[in-house]
């Protein structure tokens, strides 16, 4: 039964199809007989293509995995690497295409309507633009509310919410569109030069992203405003001048289409302008659209997974309120959602100050039922300065708790009191939290709260705790050298040193309070930071080594693993994100597998729908051509030569191109190991003879044993006879290259390498299928390749009992290294799965094969402790 | 192979060229470079390059054109085109009209090095020496 079913396995794998092909070219020629030296020129003419082939199939497998680790892990990369490798990817499995054609003489031809469907859905997908804004160019704040998000931008939908359905004081105003902005942006010159300059820049690369960042906003800046829209602003501005006597100055604030939902907060990426007269109407305008690409917008972006084209910028123009007292508060704590109070941040003057994160500002906790209670209170304004009154206090959070009320989640608002007394409402939207309760004024030590500290005090602007080298933050210059993984400190959290959250592990500031932007990008980054930490930038030396106890508000000198022990794993910043579900929906195109049987009817061009069936089907098609070259062109059975001297097992070779010495007499029916040159089979071979084999083991029961053992080891075959079995195992080998099929009972096996100076088209990989054994022994088995292999730096794919292992673009020493693992697994574990029900037997295996292992790539063993060999240039 | 491999490198973008030319030049390669496709040609006429490393966006044609007109010329001539503006569509033109590689900026010397050196051994079948 069980030889049965193993037969019958055997001959549905992909591999009998491909071995019978190869037999056949072996045995019956049937074409006319071509002179050798013309055969061979023909011959190195198919190999070139078939090489160039193998070579795109490498790139291409390399990218489609490169793109589902992105899309798994989550770290951020851009709209750039999207397109990068979706062309990429395009190019070589289109060049695989050609290649195929090539070598086969034109045939194939249905591969390119199923190649020209993939890459034309792809192309759609990645030119997908946003809906083009439509309506006015500009619209009064008295004619929006919520659902206009699409028009004006969140910030700007919100506060004509508040206005005209919350039913509260907002400042009189406009805003001007997303129709504005993309007739003013919408020229296809500027944006391609804006793409083509956001695609060179390395966004890790500070002083280059800089650079950038400046001369896109120099690009915008200096375009010239199309008139009908400069009419447009400054007719609104007149008539909202003309109701105050001719006296206005507004502020202009940035509301960007998709800012400010859910989890994204973009807190302070773009630019606000205070006391705006009418001649710097347009400039201003021009201004804050360019602040789209400031660079810590464009670091959030990526981080983030926004495209620049996901962010559409509108300007709402507000009359400039008088204040007395501003501030922000939040209707709930930012890391408590439960909390009964709100927490209030006030200071004399002007909003933006708190926010700015410059001001010494008083902090209030109010209780949210009435009577409005103050809870908590810290003055930390100096004397004299103007003070919220406790009646105050009491009127901000009915108002807090009724704009939460109104938009159903916590809220994080922006507020001014005029010298009447009137509360006006700047901005609404919605509190950014996390989940894990804390004190905010003060804090709990997380633990090891016995070590001596090197600072105490401030709030938790982000909890958590982070260990690094301090580097002091004062100006651009200082913000340029800042090192990966190193602890921000600075003086104040200016909203600018956001461009510093993905490179830096921890911010301490020695002003600020957790209102300011700084304070809400750490909290989106999870960056553990102190904000209000007197003496930070005297303490702390730059270059120290420090501990950031965020949560408890403290510093330490050196590396506290205690208290970082308790830090939280960096979230997913990017899952769910435009980029993110592009790169999702792509892939759906990429990476599925359908193709999978080769003797299957669906085994044909009209079946890829993905590139991962073409060049599955490119790929064994050509190795499907190479044999049949064979046949062709009368490449009669001396061509394989028999491999003689101490080996288990037979095996031919045949020779591709320069893969055998010169002293090598073509007649010859065999070969001897010492006349061999190809680099990646000497290695192979090595690892096979380095331990003899001690035949199978011990349980070979049944009859199928010996007729393995039998087949296996019958030194009467001879490659000039027809065998009957088809056990016959194969290198076609050149120099640098080698393909091995190793076929001994129900095993097939499938190794190929090419070993070069060229890193670029370096690669091993091993394929593995099949087993006379049943489906538990099999899977066994794979599993425990698998654990070897990786063990090894490999790549591996497991699929039910089929294992593919790869590794790419390493230098040859270090891939001859990989093929000596291979041959030796390929001799000593061929039999395991007899055992593989005894799990005892199993370990045994497992530590013998390690332990030989061990002693025949003793090097290898640490491999990931390597130097990369390819460093970024 | 004894000789260096000739490279033509043809790109508007100054910084580029200077910078790629003389690190190339330093790895003991002849390089030669063009600011457009017109001056690019004057230079496939005389023969004497052996790789070209052609940018997509140039001044005076568009990068897909001058490979068509240099492919007239020398329908064997190795040639890698490079862009910054990465798009399946010119990709796939570029390799219909000939082209040996279609490479994306920004592009690590090293990779470059080794496609000079794949589309070299493609077209000519020797290594060429660095």
């Amino acid at each position: 039964m069980m030889r049965k079913k193993a037969a019958l396995l055997a001959r549905t794998t992909d591999s009998m199809k491909f071995f019978s092909k190869f037999l056949q070219a072996i045995h019956w020629p049937v074409g006319p007989r071509a002179d050798f030296p013309a055969l061979q020129q023909a011959f190195r003419e198919q190999y070139k293509n078939f090489r160039s082939l193998l070579t795109a199939n490498n790139n291409a497998l390399e990218l489609m995995a490169e793109m589902e680790q992105a899309a798994d892990q989550g770290r951020p990369f851009g709209m750039t690497f999207v397109r990068t490798r979706c062309t990429a990817l395009s190019v070589n499995v289109y060049k695989m295409i050609q290649r195929l054609r090539e070598l086969s003489g034109g045939k194939y031809e249905r591969l390119l309507p199923a190649f020209k469907e993939v890459s034309e859905q792809m192309e759609a997908i990645l030119s997908k633009q946003p809906a083009v804004a439509e309506g006015p160019f500009i619209l009064e704040l008295a004619e929006i509310d919520r659902h206009a998000a699409d028009q004006v931008g969140e910030k700007m939908a919100n506060l004509g919410e508040i206005r005209n359905r919350a039913g509260c004081q907002v400042p009189d105003g406009f805003v001007i569109t997303a129709a504005a902005s993309q007739h003013f942006l919408g020229s296809e010159q500027l944006r391609n030069e804006i793409n083509r300059r956001l695609t060179l820049c390395d966004p890790d690369n500070l002083e280059e992203l800089y650079t950038t960042s400046a001369a896109i906003q120099q690009l915008i800046a200096e375009a010239v405003l199309p008139e009908d829209l400069d009419f447009e602003i400054h007719r609104h501005y007149q008539g909202m001048a003309a109701a105050r006597n001719g006296e206005l100055l507004v502020a202009m604030r940035s509301s960007a289409l998709g800012e400010d939902s859910g989890n994204i907060s973009f807190a302070g990426q773009y630019r606000t302008q205070l006391q705006v007269s009418e001649e710097f109407l347009s400039r201003t305008y021009k201004e804050i659209l360019a602040s789209k690409y400031k660079s810590q917008a464009i670091v959030y972006r990526m981080q983030r997974g926004f495209r620049s084209q996901d962010v559409i910028m509108c300007v709402g123009c507000l009359a400039m309120v008088d204040a007395v007292v501003s501030g922000v508060m939040y209707s709930r704590s930012p890391t408590d959602p439960r909390s009964s109070w709100v927490l209030i941040t006030a200071v004399a003057g002007l909003a933006s100050q708190v926010v700015d994160g410059r001001a010494a500002t008083d902090v209030l906790r109010v209780a949210r039922a009435a009577p409005h209670a103050i809870v908590a209170r810290e003055l930390r304004q100096p004397e004299g300065a103007a003070r919220l009154t406790d009646e105050q206090a009491g009127e901000l959070t009915r108002l807090a708790v009724r704009l939460e009320a109104h938009f159903g989640t916590p809220q994080d608002i922006e507020w001014s009191i005029e010298p009447r007394g009137r509360i006006i409402v700047l901005q609404s939207r919605p509190l950014g939290q996390t989940t894990t309760p804390e004190k905010l004024v003060g804090g709990e030590v997380m633990t090891g709260s016995a070590t001596p500290f090197l600072l105490a005090g401030g709030v938790t602007a982000s909890r958590g705790a982070a260990a690094g080298p301090a580097h002091l933050v004062n100006s651009s210059l200082d913000l340029l050298q800042f090192p990966k993984g190193a602890v921000l400190v600075v003086a104040h959290p200016l909203p600018e040193w956001a461009t510093l959250m993905p490179r830096a592990v921890a911010v301490v500031s020695e002003t600020g309070q957790v209102a300011a932007h700084l304070a809400t990008v750490a909290r989106e980054f999870r960056v553990p930071a102190i904000f209000g930490m007197a003496g930070a930038t005297q303490k702390i030396m730059s270059g120290q080594l420090i501990t950031v106890d965020a949560t408890g508000c403290r510093v330490y000198d050196g590396r506290q693993d205690e208290i970082l022990a308790d830090s939280a794993p960096l979230p997913n910043l990017m899952e769910g994100s435009p980029v993110h579900r592009l790169l999702k929906e792509v892939l759906r195109l990429a990476t599925p597998l359908h193709l999978t049987d080769p003797a299957s009817l669906y085994f044909k061009p009209s079946s890829c729908t993905t590139f991962h069936d073409l060049t599955r089907f490119c790929h064994e098609k050509a190795v499907s051509e190479m044999f049949a070259f064979g046949a062709k062109h009368g490449f009669d059975a001396k061509s394989a030569k028999q491999l003689v001297g101490e080996t288990p097992f037979q095996w031919w070779v045949i020779n591709l191109d320069d893969g055998f010495s010169d002293d090598f007499v073509q007649k010859e029916k065999f070969v001897q190991i010492g006349q061999i040159v190809s680099v990646p089979m000497l290695a192979i071979w090595a690892g096979m003879t380095a331990i003899p084999w001690q035949g199978p083991p011990p349980v070979s029961l049944s009859g199928f044993g010996s007729i393995l053992f039998h087949s296996t080891m019958n030194r009467e075959l001879d490659p000039a006879v027809r065998s009957g079995l088809a056990n016959r195992n194969y290198f076609m080998v050149s120099k640098n290259f080698c393909n091995l099929s190793v076929r001994l009972g129900y095993h097939f096996s499938l190794v190929e390498a090419h070993l070069d100076d060229l890193l670029t088209e370096n690669y091993v990989s091993f394929q593995f299928k099949g087993g006379a054994a049943d489906d538990n022994r099999r899977l066994l088995r794979v599993t425990l390749l698998r654990d070897i292999l990786e063990r090894y730096d490999f790549r591996v794919e497991t699929v039910a009992d089929a294992l593919t292992a790869r590794i790419e673009k390493k230098p040859a020493s270090y891939l001859a290294e990989r093929l000596k693992i291979i041959g030796h697994l390929l001799i000593h574990t061929r039999q395991i799965d007899m055992v593989m029900a005894d799990p005892a037997m199993v370990e045994h295996y497992r530590n013998k094969i390690l332990a030989d292992l061990a002693t025949i790539v003793p090097q290898a063993e640490h491999a990931h402790d390597e130097p990369d060999p390819h460093p970024a240039g | 192979m004894t000789n260096p491999i000739h490279i033509l490198l043809v790109d508007d973008e100054i910084d580029f060229l200077e910078n790629t030319a003389k690190r190339l030049t330093r790895r003991g390669y002849e390089v030669r470079s063009a600011e457009n496709c017109a001056a690019a040609l004057d230079i496939v006429a005389s023969g004497w390059p052996q790789v070209i490393v052609l940018d997509v966006m140039l001044p005076d044609r568009d990068g897909i054109q001058c490979l068509r007109e240099i492919k007239q010329q020398w329908p064997a001539m190795a040639v890698i085109l490079l862009t910054g503006h990465a798009s399946i569509q010119t990709g796939l033109r570029s390799l219909e009209y000939g082209a040996n590689d279609y490479c994306l900026k920004p592009i690590e010397f090293d990779v470059l090095v080794e496609k000079i050196r794949i589309v070299f051994r493609e077209a000519y079948g020797g290594e060429g020496k660095e």
